[in-house]
């Protein structure tokens, strides 16, 4: 699904991420952890072609994603409130995104009803624009709006943050049915390490821009996260 | 601890992104209010000449009298617009271990900062010491400076207590809006009573007897009081920020952009844009403003077509010129997702051409009744109005392409600075010559028709061409679209 050759990005002579090779299947579900600086964001950026890469290449699909746009028809990303128009409502702004992709307006309320539970009576009819909710409810309208793409890849950056306990555990159940039944790709970073290996299979454990381990998720895997995070805990406090 | 605050104050002024961050528009910036200043101190020199020009029956004085408290009517207007409230900016002080008072002094102290407290001073100043200083002596003089000052801290405050009250409760502004105009219109159109007599009656006895310095100097007092304990009971971040207890926002539609498809979305959406914020939708209301340009052209005989072929175009163009110039700014905060979701950007261009058209032609439908004064000038309109949508749409989305600067919806238009940058400087040269470069040669040689047919003709080959020029911009997007994403990001 998707390539990434030699990829390189430099910010003022620092290098923030540095991947020589990697390859992630189709059906997988890849989660992103690391601390803050690590390069996340940024990659998330590059294979979404929002920022030009210093050397190196991303394919999606077999396709150089830098400057082609057939990606868009499959892909759907949520990283921060920057992806959101914060002057329409909700609805509007749902209708909006099902219309780029040919939806109409019974499909894309169909959706939202089956997404009833995810928006907990916070997101439609409450009469207020995007940029009056809340950062957790901005969130919500995020993931929602890259479900009604229906894609094949779905990349969120640090969904979990924001959102309620109840949101969490339905975004869980929602990441999940969507990587085992409809065969979606998956990529979603978090610093919460119970949440993402709850999620993923597979682990990208990253640094200062290179990713470190890649892990495919296992019982003893939280304890190996742990590990790494815990620098500087000694084994005996805990 | 005050020091400290002053310090921050001034650090917030310099690094505020209103403030601009090259060094040429801070040059410009400095310029400009140079030149104000240097206006209005001007007409404070010079006042008592002007008084006599303007009132040559009455005695200089008696006019000066006159006129101070129409200025602090007019005074408390122009405040109610424009002073901004001094207020969100002692949000990371409130959870410190800093005394409510000090807080709160220092809120009210800063609310002096304005430059409406400059104007009252180097407007009256100036007259005080020349006149009325070199005819009544020191004390008089002393008087009516503390009058003015205090008067003018009146207002200052008043201002500021109405606008905090209205962010609670909306009707307290349209009251006090109402009972001004009230006031006005019952001096100026029914004549019940003249604010410049009352003007008078006070001034002119405060020459005689400086003890009555006495009343704005304690209602200053006054209204500085009420004004602090106000903020004292009231100092919670939703009482004190200037957004208001919203209303319920319902969904719209404009029907008739949907037979664009995605087009039409897109224009919808940037409709909405304008019409949700309050910046953008500034712009649109001073362009509304604009359509009345031409009355000063077309009611002096003195400004012949050459005039006219310019303010045609401002007219019928004042929304591609003063909205365009900051694009694609505006979107600037959900640019990353514009970029990634599934949005052509020819349709996204298209878009533009749209919103441009849409809007010139409500504009040019608005000037056809300056055919009163004569069909021709409806015909220059005309012309302009297809250079607008044909030439001017097209410059203006060509320098979008290099703008990189982010905007903040919300905040207001007036002497805001965040997105200026060199391309808006760049941007007038062509929009205000390329016309001039098609008309002048054939209007000198006496061929004025024919330079105004090349004209139209130059701008319905334009819009005859468009899709070419689309896909030019959307090629000259593709390179320059990181550096533009990366300038959005830059909050």
């Amino acid at each position: 699904m998707i390539e990434v050759r030699n990829l390189k990005k430099v910010y003022n002579g620092i290098t923030v991420v540095d991947v020589p090779a990697l390859q992630i299947n189709k059906g997988e579900s890849v989660g992103l952890v690391g601390n803050n600086g690590a390069g996340k964001t940024t990659l998330f950026r590059m294979v979404l072609d929002l920022i030009r890469a210093e050397s190196g290449e991303i394919l999606s699909n077999g396709e150089i994603v830098a400057g082609h746009e057939k990606w868009k028809d499959y892909t759907a990303a949520y990283l921060d409130e920057g992806f959101l128009i914060d002057y329409l409502t909700p609805e509007e702004y749902f209708y909006f995104i099902g219309g780029l992709h040919g939806h109409n307006r019974t499909y894309v309320d169909e959706v939202l009803v089956s997404l009833t539970d995810f928006f907990n009576g916070e997101i439609l009819k409450k009469g207020k624009y995007i940029r009056d909710l809340s950062k957790g409810n901005q969130c919500k309208v995020g993931v929602a709006a890259c479900l009604l793409q229906e894609p094949q890849l779905l990349m969120l950056d640090e969904p979990f943050a924001n959102i309620d306990p109840s949101t969490q555990f339905r975004l869980k159940n929602l990441l999940k049915d969507l990587n085992r039944n409809k065969g979606v790709t998956t990529i979603v970073s978090s610093h919460d390490l119970n949440h993402i290996t709850d999620v993923c299979d597979r682990i990208l454990l990253m640094e200062k821009g290179v990713i470190i381990k890649d892990i495919a998720t296992s019982s003893s895997t939280l304890n190996e996260l742990e590990a790494y995070f815990g620098v500087e805990v000694a084994p005996s406090a805990r | 601890m005050i020091t400290t605050f002053l310090g921050h104050e001034l650090k917030a002024f310099w690094r505020s992104k209103n403030t601009g961050k090259s060094i040429a528009i801070r040059v410009v910036m400095g310029l400009l209010i140079l030149y104000l200043f240097g206006c209005i101190l001007l007409a404070g020199l010079f006042l008592n000449e002007i008084l006599g020009q303007v009132f040559p029956h009455d005695d200089i004085v008696v006019s000066f009298c006159g006129i101070i408290l129409l200025y602090f009517l007019f005074d408390l207007m122009m405040r109610m617009q424009l002073q901004e409230l001094p207020t969100l900016r002692v949000q990371p002080y409130l959870h410190l271990p800093i005394k409510r008072n000090r807080v709160v002094g220092y809120l009210a102290f800063t609310a002096m900062l304005s430059v409406f407290n400059l104007w009252p001073i180097i407007l009256f100043v100036p007259f005080i010491l020349k006149v009325i200083l070199t005819d009544s002596g020191a004390l008089p003089a002393l008087a009516f400076i503390l009058a003015i000052i205090g008067f003018m801290l009146f207002n200052n405050y008043m201002a500021l207590f109405i606008k905090r009250r209205a962010n609670l409760n909306g009707w307290v502004f349209l009251v006090f809006a109402a009972a001004l105009i009230l006031i006005i219109t019952g001096d100026f159109r029914f004549h019940l009573y003249s604010v410049r007599n009352i003007s008078y009656l006070y001034f002119g006895h405060l020459l005689n007897k400086p003890v009555l310095v006495l009343p704005p100097v304690v209602l200053a007092a006054a209204m500085y009081y009420i004004n602090f304990a106000y903020l004292k009971q009231n100092l919670y971040l939703e009482e004190l920020s200037s957004r208001k207890a919203s209303a319920y926002k319902s969904s719209t539609e404009f029907p008739l952009l949907n037979r664009f498809g995605k087009v039409g979305d897109l224009a919808a959406n940037e409709l909405k844009l304008i019409f949700r914020n309050k910046r953008p939708r500034s712009t649109l209301v001073m362009g509304l403003f604009f359509m009345f340009y031409g009355l000063i052209f077309y009611t002096n005989s003195h400004y012949g077509q050459t005039w006219y072929i310019f303010v045609g175009m401002f007219m019928t163009g004042i929304f591609i010129i003063s909205y365009g110039q900051f694009m694609y700014s505006w979107q600037g905060a959900h640019f990353d997702g514009l970029l990634v979701s599934k949005i052509n950007f020819r349709d996204f261009l298209k878009a533009k051409y749209l919103l441009f058209t849409m809007v010139s032609t409500v504009a040019f439908i608005l000037t056809t009744p300056y055919a009163y004064f004569g069909w021709r000038i409806v015909l220059v309109h005309f012309v302009m109005y297809l250079w607008n949508i044909g030439i001017n749409t097209t410059i203006v989305l060509f320098f979008a392409n290099r703008n990189a600067k982010r905007i903040d919806l919300s905040k207001g238009a007036s002497f805001n600075w965040e997105g200026v940058g060199a391309t808006q400087m760049l941007i007038s040269f062509p929009l205000m010559i390329t016309p001039y470069i098609i008309y002048l040669p054939f209007s000198l040689f006496k061929h004025a028709d024919i330079g105004l047919a090349m004209l139209a003709g130059t701008g319905i080959i334009f819009i005859l061409t468009r899709d070419f020029w689309v896909k030019k911009l959307e090629e000259d997007f593709i390179q320059k679209r990181y550096t533009v994403a990366e300038g959005f990001r830059n909050k």
